[in-house]
C-alpha cells in the first residue's frame, strides 16, 4: 500500500509538472508555485534527514570499532562543534561559525584539493605512456593542452593554443557531445519510467 | 612511497613556490569568450541588475574565487546592482564575504547596491520559483532584512529584473540554470567555471543557451587583465603555467625512460 501511493504520487507530480508548461490557465500557474515551494519544504527536511544518517552511520562505524572509526569521530566531532558554535552565536560575518568556516574548512577542503597537483605529476610520470599509436596521441594532446592552456605555452610558440583550442573544441567537444545527447535520452527514458510507474528505484530497491 | 614518487613531490612543491617567487610573468593573450563576458557586462546600463551565484564548495575557492571577484569588482565599477546568492550550501558564507569584501572596497553599500540572499536547498525549485516570484523563495535576505523592504529587493519580482545571471561554479550547477531558467524564462546566463568544466559547457554555449563563458585561473587572470586590475588570477597563472611544464616534462621523461627499459630488455632477450 505505502508503495502503491509512493508511486501514485510520483506519477501525478512528474506528469504534472510535465503538463503544466503546457497549460496557461491561473489554477495550473497556482499549482506550479505551491509544489516549487512544497519541494524546497521536503528538500530541508531531506537535509535534515540525511544529516542525522550520517551520525547514525558513524556512531555505528565508532561503536563497532570498524576500520577508519577515527575519521568518524573526527567528522561527527566537527558536525558537533559546528552546530554549537551555529546555534550559540549565529551564522553572520564575525562569527565563530563564519571564523572556523574560513580559516579552517575552507583551506583544509583547498589543501585536499591542490594536492591533486602533486599526485598528477607522480602520475603522470610513472603512468602515462605511450604504448601504442592511440596512447601516443593521447600522450601528445595531454602536452599540447597543458602547455597552450597558460602563458607559458604561447610564449614558447603561438601556434600551442591555437592547436590546444581545436583539441578541445573538436574532437574532444564532438565526445562530450555524445555523452551529452546519450544523458539527455536516458533522462527523458527514465523519466516518462518513472511517471508511468515502471521505475521503482526510488523507493529503495523495493 | 617510492623515493621517485617523493623526489617528484618535492619538485613540485619547489617549482609551485619558486614560480610564486619568482614571477616570471609571462605575456598573456585574451581569450575570445572572457572577452566577450567582459564586454556583455560592460554593455549593461549602471542601473542594471546582476544576479551572481555562487555554486561551489569551498574547495575550489582559489581557482573560482579571482574569477568571483573580478566579475564583482568590474560590476560594481559599473555601477551595476548585483543581487548575490548560493545553491550550493558551502559557497554561501563564500559569497558572501566575497561581495562584502569588494564591495567594502568600492564604497558600496548593502541594500541599495547589493544585497545577498543566501542559500536555499533544492536548487531546481529554487531556480524556478525565482523564475515566478523572487520574494516567495527568498522571502528575506541573508542578513534577515525583508526583501520587500530592501530597497535594492524590492526592485527585482523576477528574472524579468535581472539583465544577467552569472553562476560561479565547480560542477554542474550552470547546466540546471540553462535548463531551468533560460529555457523557461529566457534570462541570459553566464558561467564563471573551473578550468576542467570547460568541455562540458562549450555545447551550450554554441547554441547560444548560455551568454558567456569564463573559465578557470586563466580566465580570473585575462578578466583582470581587461579590466587593468592584476590580482590572484594574474599571480596564479606563474605558478600553473611552471607546473603544467613541469608535468609536460615529467611525461616526456617517464616515456624516454620506459622506452629505454624496454629496449634494454628486448636487447637482453634477443642475446639470449
Amino acid at each position: 500500500m505505502r508503495d502503491r501511493l509512493a508511486i501514485i504520487t510520483a506519477t501525478l507530480a512528474g506528469a504534472f509538472m510535465a503538463l503544466q508548461y503546457f497549460i496557461t490557465l491561473p489554477i495550473a500557474n497556482s499549482a506550479y508555485r505551491a509544489i516549487l515551494s512544497w519541494m524546497q519544504i521536503i528538500a530541508a527536511f531531506a537535509i535534515v534527514v540525511g544529516v542525522f544518517g550520517v551520525i547514525r552511520l558513524h556512531l555505528e562505524r565508532i561503536g563497532r570499532k570498524r576500520a577508519g572509526w577515527l575519521y568518524s569521530v573526527t567528522l561527527l566531532a566537527g558536525v558537533l562543534v559546528m552546530t554549537i558554535l551555529g546555534f550559540a552565536g549565529g551564522i553572520d560575518r564575525g562569527t565563530s561559525f563564519q571564523w572556523v568556516f574560513d580559516h579552517w574548512q575552507a583551506p583544509m577542503q583547498s589543501t585536499v584539493f591542490s594536492l591533486l597537483a602533486f599526485y598528477i605529476a607522480s602520475a603522470a610520470y610513472r603512468g602515462f605512456r605511450a604504448r601504442s599509436g592511440e596512447s601516443a596521441i593521447l600522450v601528445m594532446a595531454a602536452i599540447i593542452v597543458m602547455l597552450g592552456r597558460v602563458p607559458l605555452g604561447e610564449w614558447l610558440s603561438p601556434i600551442l593554443p591555437n592547436v590546444s583550442d581545436w583539441i578541445l573544441n573538436v574532437p574532444a567537444l564532438a565526445a562530450k557531445r555524445a555523452i551529452l545527447i546519450g544523458i539527455g535520452l536516458g533522462m527523458v527514458a527514465t523519466s516518462l519510467k518513472v511517471i508511468a510507474g515502471l521505475e521503482r528505484t526510488y523507493l529503495g530497491g523495493r | 612511497m617510492g623515493t621517485s614518487r617523493r623526489w617528484i613531490f618535492a619538485v613540485v612543491g619547489v617549482v609551485a613556490v619558486a614560480a610564486m617567487i619568482f614571477r616570471p610573468g609571462f605575456p598573456l593573450s585574451v581569450s575570445q569568450e572572457t572577452r566577450h563576458v567582459f564586454d556583455l557586462i560592460d554593455s549593461l546600463d549602471s542601473n542594471s541588475v546582476v544576479m551572481i551565484s555562487f555554486d561551489h564548495e569551498a574547495s575550489s575557492l582559489p581557482e573560482v574565487g579571482p574569477l568571483g571577484t573580478a566579475i564583482v569588482d568590474h560590476c560594481f565599477r559599473k555601477g551595476i546592482r548585483i543581487v548575490g546568492l548560493a545553491l550550493f550550501s558551502e559557497g554561501t558564507a563564500a559569497g558572501y564575504e566575497l561581495i562584502n569584501r569588494r564591495a567594502s572596497a568600492a564604497g558600496k553599500t548593502y541594500g541599495t547596491e547589493w544585497i545577498y540572499l543566501g542559500f536555499r536547498p533544492q536548487y531546481t525549485s529554487a531556480i524556478l520559483g525565482m523564475g515566478e516570484d523572487l520574494g516567495e523563495v527568498f522571502s528575506r535576505d541573508y542578513e534577515g532584512h525583508s526583501l520587500a523592504e530592501s530597497p535594492l529587493g524590492s526592485r527585482i519580482h523576477n528574472y524579468r529584473d535581472i539583465a544577467l545571471v552569472i553562476s560561479v561554479a565547480d560542477g554542474s550547477m550552470p547546466t540546471y540554470w540553462v535548463e531551468y531558467a533560460q529555457a523557461r524564462y529566457n534570462v541570459k546566463i553566464a558561467a564563471a567555471l573551473t578550468a576542467v568544466m570547460v568541455t562540458s559547457y562549450i555545447p551550450y554555449l554554441e547554441s547560444h543557451q548560455l551568454t558567456g563563458i569564463v573559465a578557470g585561473l586563466r580566465g580570473a587572470a585575462e578578466y583582470e587583465q581587461l579590466l587593468s586590475a592584476p590580482g590572484a588570477g594574474s599571480r596564479g597563472m606563474d605558478a600553473q603555467s611552471a607546473i603544467h611544464a613541469l608535468i609536460a616534462v615529467l611525461i616526456v621523461a617517464g616515456n624516454i625512460q620506459a622506452w629505454r627499459k624496454r629496449r634494454s630488455q628486448t636487447g637482453r632477450g634477443t642475446n639470449q
